[in-house]
């Protein structure tokens, strides 16, 4: 995967995302001037908290934060050189569920309980590639066969509420990829699920991105499914990427403080001994009263006097296996108590 | 099976929901077995872990043993009493001695009470009733004491549970606990709810108070990671039933029941080559419905080494390795 795989021309481009949400009492910067890139056939993964920042981006990217109280502040988003955020609603339409789809995290809630399985299969279908009827039928439940649902051609017929949640969630997918995206974006896709179909759909999404040059977009709190998946990852906090790197170098070498208390405090099956596990101080933090300078300084082992002040600056690192590496964090940054690192 | 040492004692417990149908003339259809005749003990000072995937029946089972849910048949001793034969009275008393952590801290704390509040009920609740002979002052100053044992302000007694992030309404919920110096612990999930940076907090905050008040847990949980951190031995159930039973430590290095080789080959490791070389085994399908009715182990649909024997009857836990119980027929050979 990541050390075999050469970097494929890029075909997202977030720059210096911004989305507000306005409250009674505060703006919240829910997403504060991100960037990132995605290459053709990379799985990238965005890892965070609750309240990193990491969901909003996601929904922005399609443009499906509620408006009001959101607004995408500002930046691009650049797809194929063609800035998302330009276009109409209808332009939108075309794209969503077309080049670029989504699986959600809650597969209950995702689907219309009123509606059989194989017609909301089919509906991208006839939406996008102007199949008929039959047509979009028979390829929702070739789709069906292809996520392994037994008996598809039965349970094609059947309503949501008499599929398992391993089941739904594959339905999710088979609706995400039925129009051959280029980009497939999934929002905590096994949160809801147990462990034995969590590696079911992991294996799935793998497979499909494999196969299909179809990049990968995941959403995860869990370190663990990033580290089976993707080729590279962002981490998240307070609604800034804090540090980016290939998959297997963030793993090894963290450079972040948060992304290394983050790694140190996983229970993990694999560990020898029973070491304590470490914890990172306090709560993350709220959103609508950020203090000034890093916002993850109060739970830092490594704070600094210059974390108080000003937030730090991306820092360019090499990276190792072709990804792009940086991390956001004083200690990195160059003149500055680099030294102390060592 | 009459472990002195044990204590809590659970044996051939089973807990059955009658499935009814029709609205007028409700007419009982079948049974759904949430838990189907099993017996484990803890013995005092160690962490139990319960693990499964949803619908195995650890939740049924703490509810079981907690008795908020009325067992079918089997028996539940604590220290060699069986509580379902207790009077309500009787009940309340034996109550102070095994308490509650829950998963949601938002559901299981009232909002309408304050924080010093929720965590002196318990005990303002059995001084009201001659049980504890304690003066509002004295709960007063316990109050302040397990704030500050479990790492919250005890300034913050005066606060509603909505002024605190979710990590410390586990905290105040781990203190209501252990508001009656209990000597066992039941924990429902404690840690699902709460975000990876705070898991590792309650965590070690539940190992240090375990160490400190000599406790007892029960812990439910379906992340075998946290699982096997936190407990010395560990039950591994499905569908209502035990697969497995072993110190911790034996079970991640040679789990035996293919249920529980599965699972641990599920659970993502965070080391990306170390995933990349390791054989997940992928399960087929899904857990069946513990409303039908069923023959055999419940695990041979999904299992590969299935045998003829797995259709017809069920396996019975046998000690395959002293102190490893398995409930599968590629073991029963070994008992001799």
């Amino acid at each position: 995967m990541s050390d075999t795989k050469a970097r494929g021309e890029t075909i997202l481009s977030v720059r210096n995302l911004k989305t507000y949400f306005d409250t009674e009492y505060s703006l919240v910067k829910a997403v504060d001037d991100i960037s990132f890139d995605l290459a053709r056939g990379e799985a990238l993964g965005i890892v965070g908290e609750s309240g990193s920042g990491k969901s909003v981006t996601n929904l922005s990217l399609l443009r499906l934060v509620p408006t009001p109280p959101g607004k995408i502040a500002g930046g691009q988003i650049l797809f194929r050189g063609r800035d998302l955020l330009q276009g109409g609603e209808e332009d939108m339409r075309l794209v969503r569920g077309g080049a670029i789809s989504m699986i959600f995290q809650d597969p209950m809630t995702s689907l219309n309980p009123l509606l059989r399985i194989s017609f909301q299969i089919a509906e991208a279908l006839r939406l996008h590639h102007g199949l008929g009827k039959q047509e979009a039928k028979a390829k929702a439940v070739e789709l069906l066969k292809a996520i392994g649902i037994p008996d598809a051609e039965r349970r094609a017929d059947d309503y949501p509420h008499q599929f398992s949640g391993g089941m739904r969630q594959r339905v999710m997918i088979a609706m995400a990829i039925s129009c051959s995206p280029e980009i497939l974006i999934a929002d905590e896709p096994t949160t809801a699920l147990d462990v034995t179909i969590q590696a079911q759909i992991l294996e799935l999404v793998k497979g499909l991105s494999d196969e299909n040059t179809m990049s990968v977009i995941m959403i995860t709190h869990d370190l663990g499914v990033v580290a089976g998946l993707c080729d590279s990852v962002c981490v998240m906090y307070a609604g800034r990427i804090v540090e980016r790197a290939g998959c297997d170098e963030l793993f090894r070498d963290p450079k972040h403080p948060y992304t290394r208390g983050l790694l140190d405090s996983i229970p993990r099956i694999d560990s020898a001994g029973r070491h304590r596990l470490y914890s990172i101080p306090g709560a993350p933090p709220n959103l609508a009263g950020l203090p000034a300078g890093c916002a993850f300084r109060p739970r830092c082992d490594r704070a600094m006097p210059i974390c108080e002040r000003e937030y730090p600056p991306e820092v360019a690192l090499a990276g190792e296996d072709g990804a792009p590496r940086s991390v956001c964090c004083w200690l990195h940054a160059a003149g500055h108590s680099a030294r102390s690192e060592a | 099976m009459n472990d002195p040492r044990a204590l809590l004692e659970v044996r051939n417990l089973k807990v059955h929901f009658p499935v009814e149908k029709g609205i007028v003339f409700r007419r009982r259809v079948g049974w759904l077995k949430a838990v189907d005749d099993i017996s484990f003990s803890v013995a005092k000072g160690e962490a139990l872990g319960l693990v499964g995937e949803s619908g195995c029946g650890k939740s049924t089972t703490a509810m079981a043993v907690a008795q908020l849910q009325r067992a079918t048949s089997g028996q539940v001793l604590f220290e060699g009493r069986d509580l379902a034969a207790l009077s309500p009275r009787e009940l309340l008393d034996a109550r102070r001695n095994f308490q509650i952590v829950f998963q949601d801290p938002y559901s299981s704390l009232d909002p309408r009470m304050k924080a010093g509040d929720i965590i002196a009920e318990p005990m303002r609740i059995y001084a009201a009733r001659g049980g504890l002979a304690m003066s509002e002052k004295e709960i007063g100053a316990k109050v302040t004491s397990l704030m500050d044992k479990v790492g919250l302000l005890p300034s913050f007694a005066g606060r509603y549970p909505h002024e605190f992030s979710g990590g410390q309404r586990q905290r105040i919920g781990i203190a209501r606990a252990l508001a009656l110096s209990p000597k066992l612990v039941i924990a429902d999930e404690p840690v699902s709810a709460l975000d990876v940076s705070i898991q590792s907090q309650i965590l070690n905050l539940l190992k240090d108070l375990q160490d400190e008040f000599d406790l007892t847990f029960l812990f439910i949980a379906h992340n075998l990671a946290v699982v096997e951190y936190f407990c010395s031995r560990i039950v591994v159930m499905y569908l209502g039933t035990i697969a497995e039973v072993a110190e911790s430590a034996a079970l991640y290095e040679r789990p035996l029941h293919p249920y529980t080789r599965a699972l641990l080959s599920a659970v993502p490791i965070p080391d990306p080559p170390k995933e990349r070389l390791r054989r997940r085994i992928i399960l087929k399908g899904d857990v069946p419905s513990p409303t039908a009715e069923r023959a055999g182990c419940p695990f041979r649909e999904r299992c590969s080494e299935a045998m003829a024997r797995c259709a017809i009857e069920s396996p019975k836990p046998v000690e395959a390795e002293p102190g490893h119980l398995v409930a599968c027929f590629l073991y029963a050979g070994k008992e001799g």
